[in-house]
């Protein structure tokens, strides 16, 4: 009976969960990719500010007067439906200057409709707090396995306290049986516990545990694996990276040919940003900072003279200009209001505060990016033997980079991992002329010998291979 | 007789046995005990600790760790560029061809720069002057940018002004004066002549006087009166068989070292051993120059008996007259039987000399015509520029401004009132001189006594030209913007001129200037490039162009050889003469403030951080070596030069003439920032003037007995010996068995071995040219003997691993090696390697990785000399790796005996296990990397050890770990460019070659000696260099299978000039 009922809970249960999984954004999740795949390089992320495309937010209330197939092929293919000379097509197509929209030809009816929840979620933020989802997910996933550990031990814990009473019971009875008389002298629990050989077990298993902690914490000291900072800018490589598709050597010139990969300076920025001047997601509040720092006056679209030497407030007056007069814009005003005045008021310090710190007060200067990845000084790396002559990809050790809104460490770029992969890593032993220098090793390669050269055959275990 | 051809020895003490000397060197790690280097009385310091000490400390510990495990990481910033320039890729360093020039020193460079920051000079192997050599002075360029010492504001009496300040109070009272002068040292720079000229115009009473710190003013005189021209002409060393120098120190700081030095070398090295030849050097001297130390004969004079010398070669040379009075008589003889050698050689020798005496030189003069060199080896042609001064000019100027006649006087980057030979007046002088400018690149006592200061650009900040040989034109470039407030010396000038041609409004109104300038002048003369924005990019890319010489012509000797003949010095038999020199590292007291210089050992005596007294050590004949005075080595004695009394400290040179002594100039700064002030002796005052000519030597001197010892007694040479104890057979004591060897074998008690001879050793072979074939059949006799152990190996197998890939070695070549010590500076500008200063040189603290040993053979009281470039020996059969507990130096497959600093605890057990000393402990804070100051050293009292702050730093190679405290290190082949070298190779795809990877010393030397690379490359430069029968190993018979290969020292000895 009570079994029963214990499996129509569970039953139950398993259902409910089911219906959760099947109900949750199934359209948005799905159009958020496609969203990303298609849209993203024209389309801002927060759906209310205008990039090349428009802002989409409300697109469907602006269609609302016509059929939704209209509003379909419209999406997958507009030129054809300005040509149709359907109304709504031409007035967009004006509106935006007669810039071309790409034709999605392969666009389902259904994708559009998840591309269409998706824009409705983002472009109201109350929806779109289910992104934090999945990440918060993780965490209790951690923690629910290390749950599972404890529980475990607990259990065997106990197994082995019953294993023991029982072993100590089979023993009074054997006792007991060879001779009845025989007075046993059972321990109590607590005497057991407090018996020399537990308490120096106890010790000994502290010890252990402690050191092993012990050394394993001071072996972590200074590593920072999943390192996040908050950037001085809100620069998000899944943007750039992911959505426009980018190619990382893009702004990291220096990883072909140079030791660094080279954080871009601003002037790499503004080779897109002079025309792109609102971001996709915050707008004017990020993109503003590049301006500050490098002298660009984003409303006239031009340098700045002397920007170096301009006092602070005429640099405020440029860019609290910009933030208004963009603010009245994308909220169809005639005029700043209130809460626009706020808006610009806390992105002008925003920008002041990123731009500045303890040892540089002007805002005419570099950005000061958190630094990463922190190699120790007497390690030496060099980017271009691994991108130009390994040829290793770059999400090899830096991950996902392109789903990564903020980038975080995702190596832990210990002496460990680092020599783990030269161990397994094959040497493009016969595309390069320079190994021709290891003749023994071609010899063997040719004659079987050896199916390939690892990076540690040629060395790349020793110490002065990275510290010198 | 008190001779041996093979016996060879490093210093007195070495020769004489002794006792502490003995002691010291059998200690890996000498110094004072821990009482003393606490500097505390024994009994101020309690060393027991009780119980709750113990607790106290593991209570701090544990905390002390605990805290560090829970700080946070520090939040670390990465800063881009916000324009980058298109030519810097952060990582990749850029070179800049640019000229080093300091006065008339000069050598083509190329500068490595990173981030662009100047860190490296490196030489220009397309100039034909210097052909990619350097100087240590060159080298220690790039630390000069960073000096703390410099100059950073414009200053009106000590008060900061602002350059428009500056420029307005000068220029009014420029235009108030009626008599201006400019003293300077050489200006090698046809634009700043040019703006010279300029001022000139605009100031018609200004007149530019130009000395030297060392003065050649009456070479120059002697040739203007012999030869129509007032140059120095140009010297072919390459083409000498014979050389005599009077007392010029041609390899080390006469006029241009650096080339001399390297033709001078392509004669020395032995191309053919079957057929072995080289050129013969005789000096004439009576202190051990650089160029003594090489030389194959020293004949030994007073500095008083030069003129005389030079008289009896004249005489003998040409037949005129007999024997010369005053001079030695062993001198004599030696003399007449050189000028039957230099007779010869008809047109291939050269006879320099360093006298400044104007007869002197015009009968140099007449001996180089009569032998034929004038046009062949002296040539007239691309005749060089690199002294200019006028001893005559300035001694005018020095009565004018007595007199009160001159009301401005400009100085232009020099330092008169340190350096110039005035006796101590020229002080005194400036004090009568109502204007005093000074155009000065630091603090220095010159700029401390003038009104108005006006701070200049170091060269590597500047633009500019060099025309140091006539008709070859160098460039000067920026490698970095003005680190301070500073302006050229030229713009400066051209600013007080008013100069149409200088528009200062411009961004690089300088450089505008110069470059207009060669538009009409190099570019016009000549026929290479057709446009001029060309011929400017390939002159700033080459660093050098070569136009014309249009004033070379014929040149005939018109000098009046025999009213010369009355005119020349007459000895002054004195008892005691003293000699003056310069020294490589510290010249005049121009280098003085830099620390790379200062700590390089001076090559002769081996003393850092310091003049001493050199003085000379005899023969007592029966067993010991005996100082002038008995003093020793370290001891203090007071010197009495015309009536001034100096306290010095002495060593004891050998080949030093019985009645001189010798001292450095340069030393004793009284303003020359933390590094140069006070440290040691300052001689100038006894520089002599002789008809307003400068003359270095002096002879009312006498030499105190001992009076005390020098506290910290900075001498090298005996540091790191490669010696072993072991016990004395007659006596039964410990003592070190190179010593007891070298005294044994030099007198004949134990048969025959070089240092260490009971071990039979080889450290240095040496050959006279004429024996060469029975030396080296010697020599192989002894390397077969010596190799009988190779098949023994510590890691069997291994030779397999280095036959895969690369397998680096290094040869040097002792006959090519002439003791420069460029090497060692390179050294510690490519591998960040501390300062140390003078204690902790004294405490055989000193962290160079490559030491220059040298070693004396020959005449025990007149030796020759033989200077061994000494560093890791990346030994395949390391003794030092398997000592090490931790693993920390071990060895690589490319043969490498690799050094991981952070794994080192600090045993030194590889240091002492190391035959070679070539390793070096980290026993300070050097770059106050933690946290308590006690364990930061300190060199002269500065609050932040050298090199730890923000600007000296600025100098560190970023490719090369700062090493902390309590690690060993050493050379380590300079791997970061073997890396670097074959990373291009990669991305290149093509096999790596020669020039990939050349370690600094290799870059550095002037000479070629050192040679970088592989061995598995067959067809390299280091395969042929080992083909040498000359070649050895050091220590061979010990079978630690090292990288290095050595060569025989030969030498060209006439012993008949003994006699």
């Amino acid at each position: 009976m009570r079994n029963i009922l214990k499996i129509k809970f569970l039953l139950a249960f398993i259902l409910l969960t089911m219906q959760f999984n099947g109900f949750s954004q199934g359209s948005a999740e799905e159009g958020k990719t496609l969203f990303k795949n298609y849209c993203a390089s024209c389309h801002a992320k927060n759906m209310r500010s205008d990039a090349t495309g428009p802002a989409l937010a409300d697109v469907e209330v602006r269609w609302a007067d016509y059929e939704r197939e209209d509003l379909y092929s419209w999406i997958r293919n507009s030129q054809a439906l300005i040509a149709s000379g359907h109304p709504r097509a031409n007035e967009v197509y004006n509106e935006n200057n007669k810039a071309i929209m790409t034709a999605f030809p392969n666009l389902t009816d259904d994708n559009i409709e998840s591309i269409l929840a998706y824009i409705n979620v983002a472009a109201n933020p109350v929806a779109a707090t289910g992104g934090a989802g999945p990440s918060a997910g993780v965490v209790v996933e951690e923690k629910s396995s290390n749950t599972i550990y404890y529980i475990l031990a607990a259990a065997l814990g106990f197994l082995a306290l019953i294993l023991t009473r029982i072993i100590s019971n089979l023993r009074v009875i054997a006792t007991k049986s060879d001779d009845p008389d025989a007075i046993v002298e059972r321990k109590s629990i607590v005497e057991t516990l407090t018996s020399k050989g537990v308490i120096t077990f106890v010790l000994f298993a502290l010890v252990v545990i402690g050191g092993y902690k012990t050394v394993n914490t001071a072996v972590n000291l200074g590593r920072q694996q999943g390192y996040a900072p908050e950037q001085p800018i809100k620069f998000s490589h899944e943007t750039h990276a992911g959505i426009n598709q980018i190619d990382c050597q893009y702004c990291h010139d220096g990883a072909r040919r140079s030791k660094h990969s080279v954080i871009p300076a601003a002037n790499t920025c503004m080779n897109c940003h002079s025309a792109i001047k609102v971001g996709s997601t915050y707008g004017t509040a990020e993109l503003s900072k590049i301006y500050a720092s490098i002298g660009f006056n984003p409303s006239s679209g031009t340098y700045i003279n002397n920007y170096s030497e301009m006092p602070e407030d005429s640099i405020k007056e440029i860019f609290t200009d910009w933030i208004a007069d963009n603010y009245v814009s994308e909220n169809d005003l005639t005029e700043i209001n209130r809460e626009g005045e706020k808006v610009v008021k806390e992105q002008w310090e925003n920008i002041k505060s990123s731009l500045t710190n303890d040892v540089k007060d002007k805002i005419y200067g570099p950005i000061p990016w958190v630094r990463i990845h922190n190699l120790p000084d007497h390690v030496y790396f060099n980017h271009a033997q691994h991108v130009s002559i390994g040829k290793v990809d770059c999400q090899q050790c830096h991950g996902t980079v392109e789903e990564m809104e903020v980038l975080e460490q995702y190596s832990p770029l210990s002496m460990g991992w680092c020599i783990n992969c030269h161990r397994q890593t094959e040497v493009k032993f016969m595309d390069n002329e320079y190994y021709q220098a290891y003749e023994q090793y071609h010899d063997e390669l040719k004659s079987g010998d050896r199916d390939r050269v690892t990076v540690e055959d040629i060395g790349g275990l020793e110490c002065q291979k990275c510290h010198y | 007789m008190k001779q041996d051809k093979q016996g060879i020895w490093i210093g007195e003490k070495d020769l004489t046995q002794d006792p502490e000397f003995i002691k010291a060197a059998s200690q890996e790690f000498a110094g004072e005990n821990l009482l003393e280097t606490m500097g505390s009385k024994p009994e101020a310091v309690n060393l027991e600790s009780t119980r709750r000490d113990f607790l106290k400390y593991l209570g701090f510990g544990l905390g002390a760790a605990t805290l560090a495990a829970s700080c946070e990481i520090p939040v670390k910033r990465a800063i881009p560029y916000v324009i980058k320039p298109d030519e810097i890729v952060p990582g990749i360093a850029n070179y800049y061809a640019t000229s080093y020039v300091k006065g008339g020193d000069f050598c083509s460079v190329l500068v490595k720069t990173r981030e662009g920051r100047p860190i490296k000079v490196e030489g220009n192997s397309l100039s034909t002057i210097t052909k990619g050599g350097t100087s240590a002075r060159a080298q220690a360029m790039v630390l000069d940018l960073y000096d703390l010492n410099r100059l950073r504001k414009p200053t009106i009496n000590g008060e900061d002004v602002s350059w428009s300040e500056l420029d307005s109070a000068v220029k009014a009272k420029l235009n108030a004066s009626s008599s201006i002068r400019i003293l300077t040292n050489t200006i090698l720079s046809p634009s700043a002549k040019m703006a010279l000229e300029e001022f000139k115009t605009k100031f018609p009473s200004a007149k530019v006087v130009t000395y030297d710190p060392v003065s050649s003013s009456a070479l120059l005189d002697a040739n203007e009166q012999s030869f129509g021209q007032r140059v120095i002409p140009n010297y072919k060393f390459e083409e000498a068989d014979v050389v005599v120098s009077f007392n010029a120190d041609f390899l080390g700081t006469w006029i241009s070292p650096v080339e001399y030095a390297s033709g001078y070398a392509k004669k020395r090295k032995i191309q053919d051993t079957n057929n072995p030849t080289m050129s013969r050097h005789i000096q004439v001297e009576g202190h051990m120059s650089l160029s003594g130390s090489n030389a194959d004969n020293r004949i030994l004079v007073k500095p008083s008996e030069q003129g005389v010398a030079i008289l009896a070669l004249y005489n003998a040379v040409t037949g005129s007259g007999g024997k010369v009075a005053g001079l030695n008589p062993k001198a004599q003889a030696a003399l007449t039987k050189v000028a039957a050698e230099l007779k010869r050689a008809q047109g291939k020798s050269i006879v320099i000399s360093a006298s400044n005496n104007v007869a002197e030189q015009t009968l140099v003069n007449a001996i180089n015509q009569s032998l034929g060199n004038i046009g062949n080896t002296v040539s007239f042609e691309n005749a060089s520029l690199q002294r200019q001064g006028d001893d005559k000019a300035f001694a005018e100027l020095l009565r004018e401004m007595k007199s009160g006649s001159v009301d401005t006087l400009i100085v232009n980057q020099a330092n008169p009132a340190y350096d110039a030979a005035s006796k101590g007046q020229f002080a005194d002088a400036l004090a009568k001189v109502s204007n005093t400018i000074a155009l000065s690149y630091d603090h220095n006592e010159t700029s401390s006594l003038c009104n108005y200061v006006a701070p200049v650009n170091h060269i590597l900040e500047s633009w500019g030209d060099v025309e140091a040989k006539r008709g070859i034109i160098n460039s000067v470039q920026p490698t970095i913007s003005p680190i301070f407030d500073t302006r050229q010396a030229e713009a400066s000038i051209l600013v007080w001129s008013e100069s149409p041609n200088y528009n200062a409004a411009s961004e690089q109104p300088y450089m505008e200037y110069v470059q207009a300038n060669w538009k009409k002048t190099a570019f016009a003369a000549q026929s290479k490039y057709l446009g001029f924005n060309s011929f400017r990019d390939n002159l700033l890319a080459d660093g050098v162009t070569t136009v014309a010489d249009t004033q070379a012509g014929e040149v005939s000797f018109i000098g009046n050889a025999s009213a010369a003949v009355n005119g020349i010095t007459k000895p002054s038999g004195s008892e005691m003469e003293i000699v003056l020199f310069e020294t490589v590292n510290i010249g005049n007291g121009q280098f003085a403030s830099n620390p790379w210089l200062m700590e390089m050992p001076n090559p002769i005596t081996r003393c850092s951080w310091g003049n001493y007294l050199a003085v000379p050590v005899n023969f007592d004949g029966v067993r010991k070596m005996v100082g002038l005075n008995g003093l020793k080595d370290g001891d203090l004695a007071t010197l009495t030069v015309n009536g001034k009394e100096y306290t010095v400290p002495v060593i004891q040179q050998f080949g030093q003439m019985p009645g001189t002594v010798g001292l450095a100039l340069g030393y004793g700064r009284t303003v020359a920032g933390k590094c140069g002030t006070g440290v040691g002796v300052d001689i100038n005052d006894a520089v002599g003037l002789s008809e307003d000519y400068a003359t270095y030597y002096a002879t009312d001197v006498s030499v105190s007995d001992k009076i005390g010892k020098e506290d910290h007694f900075s001498c090298v040479q005996y540091h790191h010996t490669m010696g072993v104890t072991a016990e004395d057979k007659d006596t039964g004591e410990t003592i070190n068995a190179d010593e007891a060897a070298l005294v044994a074998f030099n007198y004949g008690i134990v048969k025959q071995g070089y240092q260490g001879a009971l071990t039979d050793r080889s450290i240095i072979y040496n050959s006279h040219v004429d024996d060469l074939k029975e030396n080296l059949s010697e020599l192989h006799h002894k390397r077969e003997h010596a190799q009988h152990l190779n098949s023994e190996q510590i890691y069997a197998g291994h030779d397999d691993l280095y036959a895969r890939g690369h397998h680096w070695g290094m040869h040097v070549d002792l006959n090519a090696c002439i003791g420069c010590g460029a090497c060692t500076v390179a050294c510690m500008a490519e591998n960040n390697v501390p300062v140390v200063g003078k204690k902790e040189v004294t405490r055989h603290h000193e962290m160079t990785w490559l030491r220059i040993d040298r070693y004396f053979y020959g005449d025990l009281e007149n030796p020759n000399a033989v200077y061994q470039p000494m560093m890791c020996q990346h030994c395949d059969n390391a003794p030092c790796e398997n000592v090490c507990p931790v693993n920390a130096t071990n060895h690589s497959s490319e043969g490498l005996n690799q050094m991981a600093y952070n794994r080192c605890v600090g045993t030194r057990y590889c240091a002492n296990n190391c035959p070679y000393k070539v390793r070096r402990f980290n026993w300070l804070d050097y770059t106050t990397a933690d946290i308590f100051p006690a364990n930061q050293p300190s060199l002269n009292g500065e609050e932040v050890p050298f090199g730890a702050d923000n600007l000296t730093r600025m100098v560190l190679n970023p490719d090369v770990t700062v090493r902390s405290r309590g690690v060993i290190e050493k050379c380590s082949f300079c791997v970061q460019r073997i890396q670097e070298g074959k990373l291009t190779a990669k991305k290149e795809s093509r096999r790596l070659v020669d020039s990939d990877v050349k370690t600094a010393c290799q870059t550095s030397c002037p000479t070629g000696a050192i040679t970088f690379g592989d061995f598995n490359n067959k067809d390299g430069a280091l395969n042929k260099k080992l083909e040498s029968p000359l070649n050895y190993i050091v220590l061979e018979e010990v079978n630690v299978r090292s990288s290095v290969n050595y060569t025989m020292k030969v030498h060209n000895r006439d012993e008949s000039l003994d006699a």
